[in-house]
């Protein structure tokens, strides 16, 4: 039997008390109002405890039953993927469009095991580059500047 | 076709757009926030508006929806943008006028941060009711009210929201109370409106007019100075015999603060003769709009008078939409 | 007569050329922009809303129309291929679609998306061009207690959508309705959980929390085993549904069509709910629910067609009342007034032409995109075959630029990550996400709806109970809870029984 603390449901039941308990907390200014005139935190306080309960509950039952352990963490890839989105974020006003995706795509691409900065690739992201400037920014005209404010002004 | 052109046009524009301006302004695309979702009354104004604009002003103007937190968000991103006439505004009473009186801390205050330019558009609000609902005119509504004090529900468009206002300054002008029910947006107001749901309402005329011709919805008053033509049964609430109740919803156009008085001047002329220009004014009027297309002094007189007006109705009524 | 001598009206002006042109126009940029993952309808219908001002009036609704379901159809294929869904529906479908695409019957998948889709959208048709008028007025009698008792039966149905655990199907629904909260409070107006951020004070996008936690979720998850998951997509089986396969969705097929059709009429967001509560009752009638959420084909039948039949008949609340049931209908009737169009019931009468040509170009519609996508299949399942570490930037890419264009704000894009990263977590904890997204999108019209509903009813919570449509349906919301829990139970008690044996 694995130990607790490497149980799913334990960590799940850790997930909803924290979620809960930041939700109570948070929430405990709301206007509570009545049964008739509820007010804004009628609501959210009523859903954080039961939040809580729950994940209470899970948290008991990792310590009853037999479960699966969460195993190890994928961090290399969870960082690159989740990174790589928010550079793209950071770059898209100040870099521009174009530097941001080829960011963007080279950062996530390192998170696999196969990708190799070979030709194909290369030729593969300066396609994708384009095709999104050409759909996005020229044919639906969303507002994505091509150069950031780095290069411009 | 046409506009498909221009569309192309203004997207090109985009990204050839030289980061240098000198005197012939406007030499790349103009940019409109509008602080709401497309299809809604600020966009409506700005698309129409402007649609005309660019052929005075010969570069295209593009339209950029910036919706969030009742129009502030957008608002307050003009206000910090560079005031070169490349960055404009068209937001509603709400930007303007409601959401300064409101909030306790805004992103902008259109009073400083703003150059304003013009007020295009505005409509009354009237007063409609569910057909079933006793009261068949603002006489009998006061008594109802009176003899039924909280009683009587009054949809309205959103907590803070022009018309939900308007209902505050009905009660206080008549000394009675009602039932705020606030909705997400007019459309689901006027919906429980019409299925009896709730009772009374103010809304745009625009926004009920059908409904009033189907009999769907009872017209009580229109909130405006004259009667208005398509419903000359309708009295207004002065000849209804409440005074001070006259509102109207409008759609004004602003700048960021230090406009070059040049470009300032141009961007009023081109304005003002767009809103002016025939097919354009029969445009909202066919959707119940009024033309209104004032001069910016006149723009910013009328703004002191709304806030001024505004900040009495909340503070008396004591309505907060901020914690 | 009425009916025929309408309808024929309708034929003979979305038959013209450029009717035709627009309404093959609208379906074809829909589809493309619906399987961009991110890119839904409303951003797109918003972005080429210009284009159509010189377009005649009929012709640009036709082609908005167009643009609305093709992305409806082409966001489930999206669902299908990647696990993304870019709508609330296509949620559902990604549900059993993806693991079927994981199985190789990628091909079916799709093919059953299509065939439901035609079927639902050719019933919801002539539903619209026959029933219009009275079912809108049924719409009518749905009210703030109504649509509260609606938001709580759907709330227990997505219990059902969770395949594992049942608490943490109540965990993951409590905690989707938390993050609903998030925003300003339609009631009162106070801002909620937005810890000072403007660019949330109407709540976050549904679209940046499905493209995160199910996008980016998958796509980690993804790259942790990237051996396994290149080993499971290279057989690829039967592009076309069998004879035998046929037979086993037809029912469902019409099961989520007539379900569908009558969710899409209701206007405060009955057309959000027709995909889950089609998923719901198939695996609730089905003879094998252990096979649903591991790639049971009725899972995609039901839903897809309940989804388009919504999609079709939340036309009805707009064109006969003027009243926008969702976000692309409101820009619908934004377009219409730009065109000089005043939406309400008097559209009918006196502009017939749009009316019947609109409705009947929708079945033109839907048959373009049977006749479109069919052929697509195989190209779509050779797409999704490309090499892994290709396909995810490009997922990627997509995700980004889709979730900016809705605020055309950076914010969400951060925002994304932020639950991209908790996609992962909920992974590794075997927390599922679908019924978390369902919590988030019900909770807060069901606060809203509540809160209304007592403020009319001053208080009374006899209103839910008293008025027949709302009783009917908190009673079958009461059914469905007690046979999802009587099997949890009487499992807990057979557990215990073989501890002490």
């Amino acid at each position: 039997m694995s130990h607790v603390l490497q149980k799913k449901d334990f960590w799940a039941g850790v997930l909803y008390i924290a979620f809960g308990a930041a939700a109570f907390w948070i929430g405990r200014d709301y206007p509570m109002g009545t049964a008739g005139r509820m007010g804004a935190g009628y609501f959210p306080s009523v859903l954080s405890v039961i939040l809580m309960l729950i994940g209470l509950l899970s948290a008991a039952r990792a310590f009853r039953q037999e479960g699966q352990p969460v195993g190890a963490i994928a961090w290399k890839p969870l960082a690159l993927v989740v990174g790589s989105v928010a550079l793209f974020g950071l770059l898209l006003p100040t870099a521009g469009l174009v530097v941001a995706l080829t960011v963007l795509i080279l950062t996530s691409a390192f998170a696999s095991q196969y990708f190799r900065l070979d030709p194909k690739a290369v030729a593969g992201l300066i396609l994708l580059v384009a095709f999104c400037t050409v759909v996005f920014v020229k044919a639906l005209g969303v507002p994505l500047p091509l150069v950031g404010s780095w290069f411009g002004e | 076709m046409k506009s498909l052109k221009l569309l192309s046009a203004a997207v090109l524009g985009i990204a050839i757009s030289a980061p240098a301006f000198a005197a012939g302004y406007p030499e790349k695309p103009v940019t409109v926030v509008v602080p709401f979702p497309a299809g809604g009354a600020s966009d409506t104004t700005a698309r129409v508006t402007t649609q005309k604009m660019q052929e005075s002003l010969g570069q295209p103007i593009v339209v950029e929806n910036k919706p969030g937190a009742n129009g502030s968000l957008g608002a307050g991103q003009v206000a910090k943008a560079k005031a070169d006439g490349y960055t404009l505004i068209v937001g509603s009473i709400g930007v303007y006028a409601i959401n300064p009186v409101l909030y306790k801390s805004l992103p902008y205050d259109p009073t400083k941060d703003f150059d304003l330019l013009t007020v295009a558009v505005r409509t009354p609000n009237v007063l409609v009711a569910n057909p079933n609902f006793p009261a068949n005119n603002v006489k009998e509504l006061v008594e109802h009210l009176k003899k039924n004090p909280e009683k009587v529900t009054f949809a309205s468009s959103g907590a803070g929201s022009s018309d939900h206002l308007t209902a505050a300054l009905f009660w206080q002008k008549t000394g009675t109370t009602g039932v705020h029910v606030p909705y997400k947006g007019g459309a689901p107001a006027i919906t429980d409106l019409i299925g009896g749901h709730a009772d009374v309402s103010f809304q745009n005329l625009g926004a009920v007019s059908n409904h009033i011709k189907a009999g769907k919805l009872k017209l009580l008053a229109v909130t405006a100075e004259k009667r208005n033509p398509t419903f000359s049964d309708a009295p207004t609430m002065k000849e209804a015999g409440v005074e001070g109740v006259e509102v109207y919803s409008w759609q004004a156009v602003a700048a960021p603060k230090g406009l070059p008085a040049d470009v300032k001047s141009k961007l009023e002329q081109s304005l003002i003769s767009a809103l002016n220009s025939p097919d354009v004014k029969g445009k909202f009027n066919d959707i119940g709009f009024e033309v209104v297309a004032n001069t910016s002094g006149q723009f910013s007189d009328f703004l002191n008078q709304e806030i001024s007006r505004w900040k009495t109705v909340v503070e008396t009524g004591k309505i907060t939409a901020d914690q | 007569m009425e009916t025929i001598s309408n309808l024929w009206l309708g034929l003979e002006t979305a038959l013209t050329f450029w009717n035709l042109t627009y309404c093959m126009t609208g379906v074809l940029l829909g589809t493309a922009i619906g399987v961009l993952p991110g890119l839904g309808p409303t951003a797109t219908i918003a972005m080429l809303l210009p284009v159509t001002f010189g377009l005649p009036p009929v012709s640009a609704l036709i082609m908005l129309a167009g643009i609305y379901y093709g992305a409806q159809y082409g966001g489930s294929t999206t669902a299908i291929l990647v696990n993304l869904p870019g709508e609330s529906s296509s949620v559902v479908t990604a549900l059993d679609g993806y693991q079927m695409a994981r199985q190789g019957k990628a091909g079916k998948a799709l093919a059953t998306a299509a065939i439901g889709s035609f079927f639902a959208g050719t019933v919801a048709t002539v539903l619209l061009a026959v029933f219009a008028p009275p079912l809108a007025d049924l719409a009518l009698q749905f009210g703030p207690a109504e649509y509260f008792s609606l938001m709580v039966l759907g709330l227990v149905a997505s219990v059902v959508l969770a395949h594992g655990s049942l608490l943490h199907a109540f965990g993951m629904i409590i905690l989707g309705l938390i993050l609903g909260l998030i925003g300003t409070d339609v009631n009162s107006g106070t801002t909620r959980y937005t810890f000072g951020f403007p660019q949330i004070a109407d709540g976050i996008n549904f679209v940046v929390v499905a493209m995160g936690v199910f996008g980016l979720g998958e796509i980690i998850g993804n790259l942790e085993n990237e051996a396994t998951r290149t080993a499971v997509l290279k057989s690829v089986t039967g592009l076309m549904p069998t004879r035998e396969d046929l037979k086993r969705i037809a029912a469902p097929i019409l099961r989520g069509t007539i379900l569908g059709s009558m969710l899409g009429i209701l206007p405060g967001g009955g057309a959000m709910l027709a995909s889950f509560a089609a998923y719901t009752l198939e695996k609730k009638v089905s003879r094998t629910p252990e096979q649903f959420g591991k790639g049971a084909i009725e899972g995609v039948a039901g839903p897809e067609s309940a989804n388009n039949a919504g999609a079709q008949t939340s036309f009805i609340p707009m064109l006969t009342l003027g009243i926008p049931s969702n976000p692309v209908m409101a820009l619908m009737i934004g377009a219409m007034i730009m065109q000089g169009i005043q939406p309400g019931p008097s559209v009918m009468t006196e502009q017939p032409v749009l009316f019947w040509g609109l409705i009947v170009s929708m079945w033109i519609g839907n048959l373009f995109l049977l006749v479109l996508n069919l052929p697509l299949i195989g190209l779509w399942v050779r797409m999704i075959s490309v090499p892994y570490h290709f396909l995810y930037p490009a997922i990627l890419v997509f995700c980004a630029i889709g979730v900016f264009s809705l605020n055309n704000a950076t914010f969400d894009v951060y925002l994304m990550a932020i639950f991209g990263f908790l996609g992962y977590i909920f992974r590794k904890l075997d927390c599922e996400p679908a019924p978390m997204l369902l919590g988030f999108i019900l909770g807060p019209m069901m606060e809203e709806h509540l809160r209304r509903a007592m403020l009319i009813s001053k208080g009374d919570t006899m209103v839910f109970l008293g008025r027949p449509i709302s009783a009917t349906m908190l009673i079958l919301a009461f059914i469905l809870l007690a046979t999802v829990l009587a099997p949890a139970v009487r499992q807990k008690r057979e557990e215990a029984f073989q501890e002490e044996g």
